[in-house]
C-alpha cells in the first residue's frame, strides 16, 4: 500500500522542521532524476510521433494493422481485467478472513508472475500449449490454437497480470479484520450478503485501483505476450509488439505515433489513480 | 431462554482455550463471565454465539441442541468489543442490516423497517443520529447503537463481549448502569464477558469466574465476593493479603501468628496460604499469638476510609489494611511505627495440589485465636 501512504517529507515536516536546503537539495535531486529517465523519454514519444505532422500522425495510427493492433489489445485486458478482478477478490476474501491450510503458499504463488520474468512466463505457455508441447499434439488434433493466436496472448496477459487485484485487496482487508463480518454473520447475513453489503463497499477504492494497475499492466506487457504471440501483423499483434515490428522496420514516425497511444494511457492511468487516491484519503480520514 | 453449556472444549493449536466447561443460564438472568485476559472466557462467549465450533461438548438453547447450528440462524445478538458497526453504512442502516437481509418472506416491508429501527434507536436515546455515520460518534454512542443493532433481530439470548471495555471510565459506569436497566426493562437472557470485577460485581445477577479455560465457581455476586471458593478467586475478585505459612493440626502458622484453620483439622505440617482481606485486619495494641508484626509505611486517607500500606518485618511482603477513620484516630500510630496486625476473618488453602486448585475446595472460615474473640468483636464494633 505504499501508493497510498503519506509523502515522506509531510511525515518529517510534522515531527521536526529539517533545514530548508535539505529539503531544497532533495527536491533538486528527486526532480532532476524525473526529468532524466521519465519526463524526457515521454516528451521525446509525442515529439518523434508528431514530426511529420498532424495528417501522418493519424494516418498512421488509424492504419488497418494499428487498428487490429488496438483491437487485440483490448479484448486481451477485456477478458484478463475482469477474470483478475473476480480472482484477486476471491483470493484476498479468503487470505484475509479465513483460516486455511496451506494459506502462506497461495500469497506465495499469488506474487509468482512479479518474480519470474514475463518472458519465462511466455515460455511455459508455449512448453505446454505449443506444437511440441505437453498439450500440443492433442490441441492439433482437435484443430485448438493456443500458441501464436489469441487464446495464447489472452492466457499470457492473464498470467503477468493476476497480482495486481489480490495484492491490493490482501493487506486492505486484514487490516480491517474480521468483526465486520462476523457482526453481519450474528445478524443473519449469508456469505453473498457478507460479502456484497460490508467486505466489497469497504474495499472499493482499493479494489479500483487494483483494477487501473491490472489494466494498465495487460495493455502495456510486452514480454510474455511476445513469446506467445508469433507476431502475425493484422492478427496476433498487441500495441507494445505493433510498436516494436514499426520500429525494426525503421518506420521510426508511425512507431512513435503508435507508441503515443500507450503513453496516453500511461497518462491516463496517472490522473485516475491520482484521483482515486485523493478520494480514499478523504474517506479515510 | 435457557443457556446450557454441556463439557465444552475448545483448543487453538496447543493452547487450551477452554477445558470442559459446563454452565446453566436461567431465562431472563444476566449473567457476567469474568476472568483475566486469556482465560477463555471470549472464547464461551463466541461458542455459545456459534463464531467458534467447540472441539467436544454442546450448547443448548432452551433444551434444544444448537452446536450445529450455523451462527447465522442461531438468532443471538452479538455486541463486538470494538463495536464492528458497519462504517460505510449510515446509523439507520447499520441497525436496519439484520432486518434487510432476512430471506424474502420473512423480511418486513418498508415502513416497517423504518418503525423498528427509529423504535430501537429511541429505545438507545440516539434517534437524532440516525443519518450520521459510525466515525461521526463517540465510543459510548456507538456501542449503544453497536446493542440496538444486535436487538433488531429480536434475539432469543444476547451476548455482550466486554461491551465496556474500550471506553474512559466515567462513560463506562453511566453505560453499565444504563444496560442493567435496559435488562430489566426487556428481561432478555443475556451474558457478558468482562475483566473488570467492579463491572462484574455491580451489574451482573450471577458471576461466573473464568480462569485458565475453566470455571472456578459461579454465583451471586455477593457470594463469589464473601465465599470465594479458590485462592484464584480470592484474589481476583477485590483486594487480598496472603499470608504464606505452615498449616499444622488446625492452626496455620503465619509470620509469627497463629490463625485457627479448623477445616484443616489433619493438616500436618503442611504448606499453605492465608487470604485476608484488607478490612479484615485489625491493629492491635500489643503482640500476642495471633498477631503479624509489621512497619507502617504509609497511611492514605480516602473519604471516610483510611489505607495503610505496610511491611511485614518477619519477611518484608506487603501488606494492606483499611481501617475507619475514626479507628485510624483512635490508633495513634504513624508512618514508621512498628505495630501488630490482627486478621479478623481468614480463609486459608492448602498448597498441595499444584496441578488442580479447584480440587482444594476446602471451607475454612477462621476467626482469630479463640482467646482474641472477644477483642475482634469490640474491633468490629469499633
Amino acid at each position: 500500500m505504499s501508493a497510498i501512504a503519506v509523502p515522506p517529507t509531510l511525515v518529517i515536516n510534522k515531527r521536526r522542521k529539517p533545514f530548508p536546503w535539505v529539503t531544497v537539495a532533495l527536491c533538486t535531486v528527486a526532480f532532476l532524476y524525473l526529468a532524466l529517465f521519465l519526463f524526457i523519454p515521454l516528451a521525446t514519444v509525442f515529439f518523434e510521433a508528431l514530426k511529420k505532422g498532424v495528417g501522418f500522425y493519424f494516418n498512421a495510427v488509424t492504419e488497418a494493422d494499428t487498428l487490429s493492433a488496438i483491437r487485440l489489445t483490448l479484448i486481451a485486458a477485456a477478458i484478463s481485467v475482469p477474470l483478475n478482478l473476480i480472482f484477486g477478490i476471491a483470493a484476498a476474501w479468503a487470505i484475509a478472513k479465513f483460516d486455511f491450510r496451506g494459506k502462506s503458499l497461495l500469497i506465495t504463488l499469488i506474487d509468482l508472475p512479479f518474480s519470474v520474468s514475463p518472458v519465462i512466463s511466455g515460455l511455459i505457455y508455449v512448453l505446454v500449449f505449443g506444437l511440441q508441447g505437453w498439450l500440443g499434439p492433442w490441441l492439433a488434433e482437435h484443430d485448438i490454437k493456443i500458441i501464436f493466436a489469441v487464446p495464447g496472448i489472452v492466457l499470457a496477459t492473464i498470467f503477468v497480470t493476476f497480482p495486481f487485484v489480490a495484492r491490493e485487496l490482501i493487506p486492505l482487508m486484514q487490516a480491517q479484520g474480521r468483526d465486520e463480518e462476523e457482526a453481519a454473520a450474528v445478524l443473519g447475513a449469508s456469505g453473498w450478503q457478507t460479502l456484497w453489503y460490508v467486505t466489497l463497499p469497504n474495499v472499493k477504492w482499493g479494489l479500483l485501483y487494483g483494477v487501473i494497475l491490472c489494466n494498465a499492466r495487460a495493455m502495456g506487457e510486452f514480454g510474455a505476450v511476445s513469446v506467445v504471440s508469433g507476431h502475425v501483423r493484422g492478427l496476433t499483434n498487441t500495441l507494445p509488439l505493433h510498436v516494436e515490428i514499426l520500429y525494426n522496420e525503421y518506420a521510426f514516425a508511425a512507431a512513435f505515433a503508435t507508441a503515443s497511444l500507450l503513453a496516453g494511457l500511461a497518462v491516463v492511468t496517472l490522473v485516475v489513480k491520482a484521483i482515486i487516491e485523493h478520494r480514499f484519503l478523504k474517506e479515510t480520514q | 431462554m435457557t443457556i446450557q453449556v454441556v463439557d465444552v472444549s475448545k483448543r487453538f493449536g496447543t493452547f487450551d482455550a477452554l477445558n470442559g466447561v459446563s454452565l446453566d443460564i436461567a431465562p431472563g438472568e444476566l449473567v457476567a463471565l469474568l476472568g483475566p485476559s486469556g482465560s477463555g472466557k471470549t472464547t464461551l462467549l463466541r461458542v455459545i454465539a456459534g463464531l467458534e465450533q467447540p472441539d467436544t461438548g454442546r450448547v443448548l438453547f432452551n433444551g434444544d441442541d444448537t452446536t450445529d447450528t450455523r451462527v447465522q440462524e442461531r438468532e443471538v445478538g452479538f455486541v463486538f468489543q470494538h463495536y464492528a458497526l458497519f462504517r460505510h453504512m449510515t446509523i439507520f442502516e447499520n441497525v436496519a442490516f439484520g432486518l434487510r437481509v432476512r430471506p424474502r418472506a420473512t423480511r418486513p416491508n418498508e415502513k416497517e423497517i423504518q418503525r423498528k429501527v427509529h423504535e430501537l434507536l429511541g429505545l438507545v436515546q440516539l434517534d437524532w443520529l440516525h443519518d450520521r455515520y459510525p466515525h461521526q460518534l463517540s465510543g459510548g454512542q456507538r456501542q449503544r447503537i453497536a446493542l440496538a443493532r444486535a436487538l433488531a433481530i429480536e434475539p432469543k439470548v444476547l451476548l455482550l463481549d466486554e461491551p465496556f471495555g474500550a471506553l474512559d471510565a466515567k462513560v463506562r459506569k453511566e453505560l453499565r448502569r444504563w444496560l442493567r436497566r435496559l435488562h430489566d426493562e426487556i428481561n432478555l437472557t443475556s451474558v457478558f464477558v468482562t475483566h473488570d470485577q467492579e463491572e462484574a460485581l455491580e451489574v451482573a445477577d450471577r458471576v461466573v469466574v473464568v480462569n485458565h479455560g475453566k470455571i472456578e465457581q459461579v454465583g451471586t455476586p455477593d457470594h463469589v465476593y464473601d465465599h470465594p471458593a479458590t485462592p484464584f478467586v480470592y484474589q481476583f475478585l477485590g483486594n487480598v493479603n496472603r499470608f504464606e505459612g505452615r498449616i499444622h493440626r488446625g492452626v496455620a502458622h503465619i509470620g509469627g501468628g497463629e490463625v485457627l484453620a479448623p477445616d484443616h483439622a489433619d493438616a500436618h505440617e503442611a504448606r499453605g496460604t492465608a487470604y485476608v482481606r484488607p478490612h479484615d485486619i485489625d491493629i492491635a495494641d500489643a503482640p500476642d499469638i495471633s498477631t503479624v508484626e509489621a512497619t507502617l509505611d504509609h497511611a492514605v486517607k480516602i473519604g471516610a476510609m483510611v489505607r495503610l500500606e505496610l511491611s511485614r518485618r518477619d519477611n518484608g511482603d506487603f501488606v494492606e489494611v483499611e481501617l475507619t477513620r475514626e479507628r485510624y484516630e483512635s490508633l495513634q500510630v504513624t508512618e514508621g511505627d512498628v505495630v501488630y496486625l490482627r486478621p479478623r476473618r481468614a480463609r486459608v488453602f492448602i498448597d498441595d495440589k499444584p496441578a488442580d486448585g479447584a480440587a482444594v475446595r476446602l471451607n475454612s472460615d477462621v476467626l482469630g485465636p479463640s482467646d482474641s474473640k472477644s477483642d475482634a468483636k469490640t474491633a468490629h464494633a469499633a
